[in-house]
């Protein structure tokens, strides 16, 4: 019925001929559409190569070491993996990640009994609201005084960072499980615990996965900053330590190396998530 | 195994008498013998889904039970297993372990699980599906797996939510005739909920016509027609007039 309808004005929008500056954007559209992908990319790395090499240096000579050339980072980045340098460091950063989340992972038996049983989630919930609106670099000066400097201290910021994602969403994944799938578990004779295990555990999955996302992501963030302060090792420190020495370059590797392997980080956690759960429609998109 | 006796059985949402509570069922009293097919009919908002979820052990009666084989039913539990309309599979188990499930729950050894479960998916001619989860099947296969996961724990009373509801009218009658099918092979004693004639006339031994307002049993009427059931047969459309009659009165008065 509705095609019926707008056929005609269809014909009449094709016979009059579209204005100049709306042949112009659509003919735009199509050029970018043909582009190659990273093109953007490229030209910016360009016109960065060029502003930190010629341009910046015609203007004031001491300024160029500020902002380090896209070449000038790539043979840092090459020495520091060559040395080993960068291998260590990331290494240190990871470890401290992983035993984080070790203790953090304690939100998820947590997560299942707030979200199951509702005495617990109503004396728990208030203390977990309370401390979650805390960011986990508010906590660094008494974790100092309580860890002093070093990998403890460090894990503890971490540690609060992966903490609460993982506990909000473990909470939400096993309160939205389709009651219906609950019944059906008792109605086959299932009991309690198995339950647990069986069907709100594992109906929670996805939820939880993504919440151990999430919680991996800004503990990340947490981990740069607490290594900033208080650390002899890890990318955090490289970057705080190249600055005292004004190696804008060294910087510029860290941060890289931080946003990189903050990425793979994220992939490697979804990719094992759909491999494990392929039935997870949530994980899918 | 499983003679169903619901005894007497009335169910009040609140306060006994206050004035905001509701008498969903009434008194309500009928038998089913052994391995006979029961259907609950009536509209939406009799009753007839507390009655099913009293049998499950999801609901308790206000007054009354409902018994199997002199137990009365107070628990979920495989006993008295349920199979629902929007078929209530695990999505995160196959065919196979969705069937399976039940047996564990249930403690059947390793062997005889496998062995019991095979036998279900061939009933239920699901074979070549073992492996699939259950967004990779249509609707009646997924009922199909429903049913045989629910027969495969050897209930005594099998409970049946509109289990067909969801399907198109082709896969619906399809299904009913494959439910005979399968019962058939496998007697029990069911107890189904529907709003169709049609469908308590194909399945049913017996039929309980329940009116609302309080929900209650307004007819117990048994059917002595042979399977398969042909809709065209004289004896059919008269026992379809009685019942739409008995509904239809239900539906003026209100």
């Amino acid at each position: 019925m509705n095609r019926l309808e707008t056929a005609p004005v269809e014909q009449t929008k094709r016979r009059t001929a579209p204005s100049r500056g709306a042949w112009f954007r659509l003919r735009l559209f199509r050029t970018l559409g043909l582009l190659p992908n990273f093109v953007l990319l490229i030209v910016l790395l360009l016109g960065w190569q060029f502003a930190s090499k010629v341009w910046i240096p015609s203007i004031d000579p001491h300024m160029a070491v500020l902002m380090p050339a896209p070449s000038t980072i790539a043979v840092t980045a090459a020495g520091m993996i060559v040395s080993g340098e960068l291998f260590y460091h990331l290494m240190a950063s990871l470890k401290r990640e992983a035993v984080a989340f070790l203790f953090a992972a304690s939100a998820i038996p947590l997560g299942i009994a707030m979200g199951w049983w509702r005495p617990i989630y109503n004396q728990v919930n208030p203390i977990m609201e309370i401390l979650r609106p805390i960011p986990p670099l508010a906590w660094i000066p008494l974790s100092i005084l309580w860890f002093g400097i070093g990998d403890e201290q460090n894990e503890f910021i971490i540690f609060l960072g992966i903490f609460f994602p993982i506990l909000v969403n473990t909470i939400v994944g096993v309160k939205n499980i389709d009651p219906i799938l609950i019944r059906a578990a008792r109605s086959l004779g299932a009991p309690e615990r198995k339950l647990l295990v069986r069907i709100v555990f594992v109906g929670a999955l996805p939820q939880i996965i993504t919440g151990v996302r999430i919680g991996l992501g800004v503990g990340w963030m947490a981990l740069v900053a607490a290594e900033l302060v208080g650390a002899s090792s890890g990318l955090g420190f490289i970057i705080n330590d190249a600055r005292s020495m004004l190696r804008t370059d060294t910087i510029i590797v860290g941060m890289l190396a931080i946003g990189i392997v903050g990425l793979l980080i994220d992939t490697t956690i979804l990719m094992m998530g759909r491999r494990l759960l392929p039935w997870s429609l949530a994980l899918r998109k | 195994m499983g003679r169903l006796a619901v005894n007497g059985v009335s169910k009040i949402y609140g306060e006994r008498d206050a004035p905001d509570s509701v008498v969903a069922l009434h008194d309500v009293t009928f038998e089913v013998p052994d391995n006979h097919f029961c259907s609950i009919l009536g509209h939406s908002g009799c009753g007839k889904t507390t009655l099913l979820n009293i049998a499950a052990g999801f609901e308790r009666a206000t007054t009354g039970a409902v018994m199997v084989d002199g137990a009365s039913i107070d628990l979920p539990g495989w006993r008295n297993t349920m199979i629902f309309q929007d078929y209530a599979l695990f999505p995160w188990m196959s065919v196979f372990e969705n069937i399976v499930f039940g047996l564990e729950m249930k403690g059947v050894s390793r062997q005889e699980r496998e062995d019991v479960t095979r036998h279900y998916v061939g009933l239920v001619g699901l074979e070549a599906f073992e492996a699939k989860f259950p967004h990779q099947l249509s609707g009646g296969m997924r009922q199909r797996v429903a049913i045989a996961r629910a027969l495969a724990v050897q209930p005594h009373l099998l409970l049946m939510d509109e289990p067909f509801a969801a399907l198109d009218a082709q896969n619906r009658s399809f299904m009913q005739d494959e439910l005979v099918r399968i019962w058939q092979r496998e007697p029990k004693t069911v107890l189904l909920v529907t709003h169709s004639i049609d469908e308590a006339i194909k399945l049913s031994d017996c039929i309980a016509v329940m009116t609302s307002r309080p929900g209650r049993v307004k007819e117990f009427v048994t059917v002595d027609l042979p399977r398969p059931r042909d809709e065209d047969d004289a004896s059919y459309i008269e026992l379809k007039r009685r019942l739409r009659d008995l509904i239809r009165d239900d539906f003026v008065s209100r």
